[in-house]
């Protein structure tokens, strides 16, 4: 589970989205998103290892809101099962997915 | 491979099942009927659960809609192994909070294509 | 996948399935007597079962029949229909019909008969249906193109049902190449929105020659959770308007396969019977095999050392343990063939109500102590005796409703049906409150038929007695019930190949109790170890009546061959083992011998021995198996010192004997 680092508000704030990232923890990681946009959120899905449409699309509101709020999280890191689930539902454009690394 | 659970009255038909998932590599538990397979389900967590509506102590109808209720079977894909075509009788547990169902008869072909394509 | 690796699982499945008809069977008629709609619920399920495995294990033909009775059930249990006496009559015909496709099923026969034919006419009939309609197949979508939109917009509670638009769109991405558009017009603010609901939308341009069945096969389960429109942009070629029959094809041909090889191996399978163990029996097992594990490991100790006088006194509580745990484990393994009653008794309400309609009487079977466990085999075949005593109890002991008011009794007779065990034995007894034995009726048939001369100085007992002679049948008529040809003799003959005695006590105008008592086990007999030269023989315990040490003139020779000695009031024949077996260097005169008084085939005699030796229980090993049927001799069994003791079969030896005398 994501932990943020730092209380100060002026740091960017690190998200770490849970590994099992599916139907049961939207609702955990979605109160940890909304501590987020007081701070330059940084968000790091390295880890995730299972994912699925409703941990998607909280994600995908949650950058419309941050852009409303004129901010952009950035990535840290996308895990290969998040990059081909985004893939398939057509989200990666909305979700502003850094391209992949090159081998 | 997926942890599965199986839940049917039916030794013939539960044992059918289990044995076909095995030997497609998952790890399958059994139950002999819904109260039973609540409480696996306590002790574990499935990532499927494939179950007969017709049965003694809980029914099947009555099992998905416990298991709806915990927090860690929301999304859980449950299929439903039922031998109605009609459509009122799917929809019954569609409306139980099943995710699918699987038309008995069904052949091992069949049951591991099914369980393929919920496990995605 | 093999299929082989599935066959295990269709005998399970007509295992099951003959105890799910049993407990339908039971069920309709519970309901019949005005059970309660629990009792619905519960057949339906029996059927349901039966139907949905005939079909995945090869029986197709099953499948469909139990279909047709599953609908009829269905619409009692939904409330759309009452059920009355013809519902259960025909679901009863139904019942025995499945009983008997599963009994072909199991040699490999055609499942189908006429009887199955007609009775599924009669079934669809019965749901107002002229013919059994072909399983419904939903109709399928002809049109086929080679480019699709395809609009998908789930539910808000699409996901909470399992259903994962991830899944859908991969399974849609087998079918062709996609364009993925999202649609987040409903999606909300991001505080407003309940993660856990579906808000998204997709529109999927889908290319590929596709049918449009297929899209639709892939939204199957969620055609109520979404909104969607499938869209053909190019129609590649408009098939005509296709006949109905054809599509409902397809299936077809599968089956057949599927039952051919089914078949196939249900011939190999056909012999192989089981047992169902439950659980509790196979931990207690476990359970002893443990005990004995620890037994056998303390006593690895004594393998090395000297043993003095204390280690003595452990070794020899080390071996009282073990003979312990060795005659434990010998009872629970011998459990394990033990199987509770009730499967005999449970037939008998079906027969009970069919019989007693047919000779217009009223029957109330009572069945007590249906849990009273027996051996596998000596359950399966203490149902023919069983059948033949209750068919006779209706038929001859119980009367009408006017005889019995005539006689100041209710008008609904009382059969009953009761097991219990007795030291080694079980005890089953038949027992009715009719009529009892008319001794004058038995009297003046016996003397008609020759089998007595006169009645003068015989008791009711043995009066009672000559039911048992063959031949012999009091009925006024020959019903078609009881006038088969089949006498009490039989019933008499058949309990004591199976070492077991059949009685009977009877009182007029109040009825009568058969009694049979059997071993608990045919594979384990208890029995006296006798000696006979250098031999050793079983007799069993149960067929012992008395030993007699006798003085050298309380036996005599009669004329025509043979012996006689006198015994409470009664001569028996002596049959002389060392004789009748051959053995060298036995005891010739009597007074050095002994006599042991054994009863066998309803007659007494007395066996001649050197002495005996000692009581044991005897574990029987088939001669037959091993050697050749042996007559005079049930079986062998392995005594301590390892030799080989003959199992001495009274009533083989009685019948030998009369055929001595009568040659």
């Amino acid at each position: 589970m994501g932990k943020t680092t730092g209380e100060a508000k002026a740091k960017a704030r690190v998200i770490a989205l849970p590994a099992d990232f599916r139907l049961g923890s939207v609702a955990d990681v979605k109160a940890e998103l909304i501590e987020a946009f007081d701070a330059a959120a940084q968000l790091d899905g390295a880890g995730v290892e299972r994912v699925d449409t409703a941990a998607l699309q909280l994600l995908v509101a949650f950058r419309r809101e941050a852009a409303a709020r004129g901010q952009s999280p950035t990535w840290l890191g996308v895990s290969e099962v998040m990059r081909d689930a985004a893939g398939v539902l057509g989200l990666a454009q909305a979700l502003e997915l850094p391209a992949p690394m090159p081998a | 491979m997926a942890k599965i659970l199986a839940v049917d009255d039916s030794a013939s038909m539960r044992g059918m099942v289990a044995f076909t998932l095995r030997n497609a590599g998952h790890d399958v538990s059994e139950a002999e009927n819904g109260q039973l397979a609540l409480d696996a389900a306590k002790g574990s967590s499935f990532d499927l659960v494939l179950a007969d509506v017709n049965m003694p102590v809980m029914d099947g109808l009555s099992m998905v809609r416990e298991l709806r209720t915990m927090p860690a079977y929301k999304g859980v894909p449950i299929l439903m192994l039922t031998t109605e075509s009609h459509t009122d009788k799917k929809m019954e547990g569609k409306a139980a909070g099943a995710t699918g169902w699987l038309v008995k008869p069904f052949d091992p072909e069949q049951l591991l294509a099914t369980v393929k394509r919920v496990l995605g | 996948m093999s299929k082989a690796g599935l066959a295990q699982f269709q005998q399970v499945f007509i295992e099951e399935s003959l105890e799910g008809l049993d407990t339908m069977e039971s069920s309709l008629l519970a309901l019949d007597e005005g059970g309660d709609g629990e009792l619905v619920h519960t057949i339906f399920r029996a059927a349901h079962s039966i139907k949905g495995g005939a079909a995945t294990f090869g029986f197709p033909e099953m499948s469909s029949f139990t279909h047709e009775a599953e609908s009829l059930l269905d619409e009692v249990r939904s409330g759309k229909r009452a059920i009355d006496g013809s519902i259960i009559e025909l679901l009863l015909r139904t019942v025995d019909c499945l009983r008997g496709m599963f009994a072909r099923a199991q040699v490999g026969e055609p499942l189908n008969d006429t009887v199955a034919e007609g009775l599924r006419n009669e079934l669809a009939a019965a749901m107002g249906r002229g013919t059994p309609a072909a399983a419904v197949q939903a109709r399928r979508d002809v049109d086929q193109a080679d480019a699709w939109t395809v609009r998908f917009r789930p539910h808000a509670g699409m996901l909470a049902s399992g259903n994962e638009p991830l899944r859908l769109i991969r399974e849609l991405a087998g079918l062709g190449k996609l364009q993925v558009t999202p649609e987040f017009d409903k999606l909300p603010a991001f505080a407003a929105l309940e993660p856990t609901e579906c808000h998204i939308g997709w529109t999927i341009e889908l290319t590929g020659p596709v049918k449009r069945a297929d899209i639709k096969g892939v939204f199957d389960w969620v055609e109520d959770e979404c909104d969607l429109v499938i869209e053909a942009k190019h129609v590649v070629a408009e098939v005509a308007a296709a006949p109905a029959a054809p599509v409902a094809a397809p299936a077809a041909p599968a089956a057949v396969a599927d039952a051919g090889a089914a078949r196939a191996q249900r011939e190999t399978s056909a012999e192989s019977s089981s047992v169902r163990v439950s659980i509790d029996k196979i931990d207690g097992l476990i359970n002893l095999v443990g005990e004995l594990v620890i037994t056998q490991s303390m006593l690895d100790t004594f393998r090395e050392g000297d043993i003095d006088a204390a280690r003595l006194a452990v070794l020899e509580q080390g071996l009282a343990q073990l003979a312990r745990h060795t005659r434990e484990l010998q009872e629970s393994v011998m459990g394990i063939r033990m199987l509770p009653i009730a499967s005999v008794f449970n037939r008998f309400p079906r027969m009970v109500r069919d019989i007693s309609q047919k000779l217009g009487k009223q029957v109330k079977l009572e069945l007590i102590g249906e849990q009273t466990e027996l051996d596998k085999t000596v359950l399966e075949k203490i149902g023919d005796p069983m059948v033949h005593l209750v068919r006779n109890a209706i038929d001859h002991g119980l009367e009408t409703p006017d005889k019995r008011r005539a006689a100041g009794k209710g008008d609904t007779g009382t059969l009953t049906l009761k097991a219990s065990h007795r030291g080694g034995n079980i005890v089953v007894e038949v027992s009715d409150d009719g009529a009892g034995l008319n001794r004058d009726a038995i009297v003046a048939k016996a003397i008609q038929r020759g089998i007595i001369s006169s009645s003068e100085g015989m008791s009711d007992d043995a009066v009672a007695e000559l039911i048992f002679q063959p031949g012999f049948s009091t009925a006024a008529v020959t019903t078609d019930l009881s006038g088969r040809g089949v006498g009490m003799d039989v019933v008499r003959r058949n309990v004591s190949d199976l070492g077991g005695t059949v009685a009977i006590r009877s009182t007029q105008g109040n009825g009568s109790v058969f009694t049979i008592t059997l071993p608990l086990t045919l594979a384990i007999i208890d029995g006296l170890t006798a000696a006979v030269g250098e031999e050793r023989y079983i007799v069993p315990l149960v067929s012992i009546v008395e030993s007699v040490q006798l003085k050298a003139d309380a036996v005599r020779s009669v004329v025509g061959g043979g012996e006689l000695f006198r015994f409470r009031g009664e001569y028996l024949p002596v049959i002389r083992l060392h004789d009748a077996f051959a053995c060298e260097g036995a005891v010739h005169a009597i007074d050095e011998g002994l006599m042991v008084v054994v009863e066998g085939d309803g007659s007494r005699v007395g066996l001649f021995v050197d002495g005996l030796i000692g009581q044991q229980q005897a574990v029987v090993k088939s001669l037959e198996a091993n050697y050749r049927r042996v007559q005079g001799v049930s079986g062998a069994t392995i005594l301590a010192d390892g030799s080989v003791a003959l199992i001495v079969d009274i009533a083989g030896l009685v019948r030998m004997q009369g055929r001595r005398k009568a040659a």
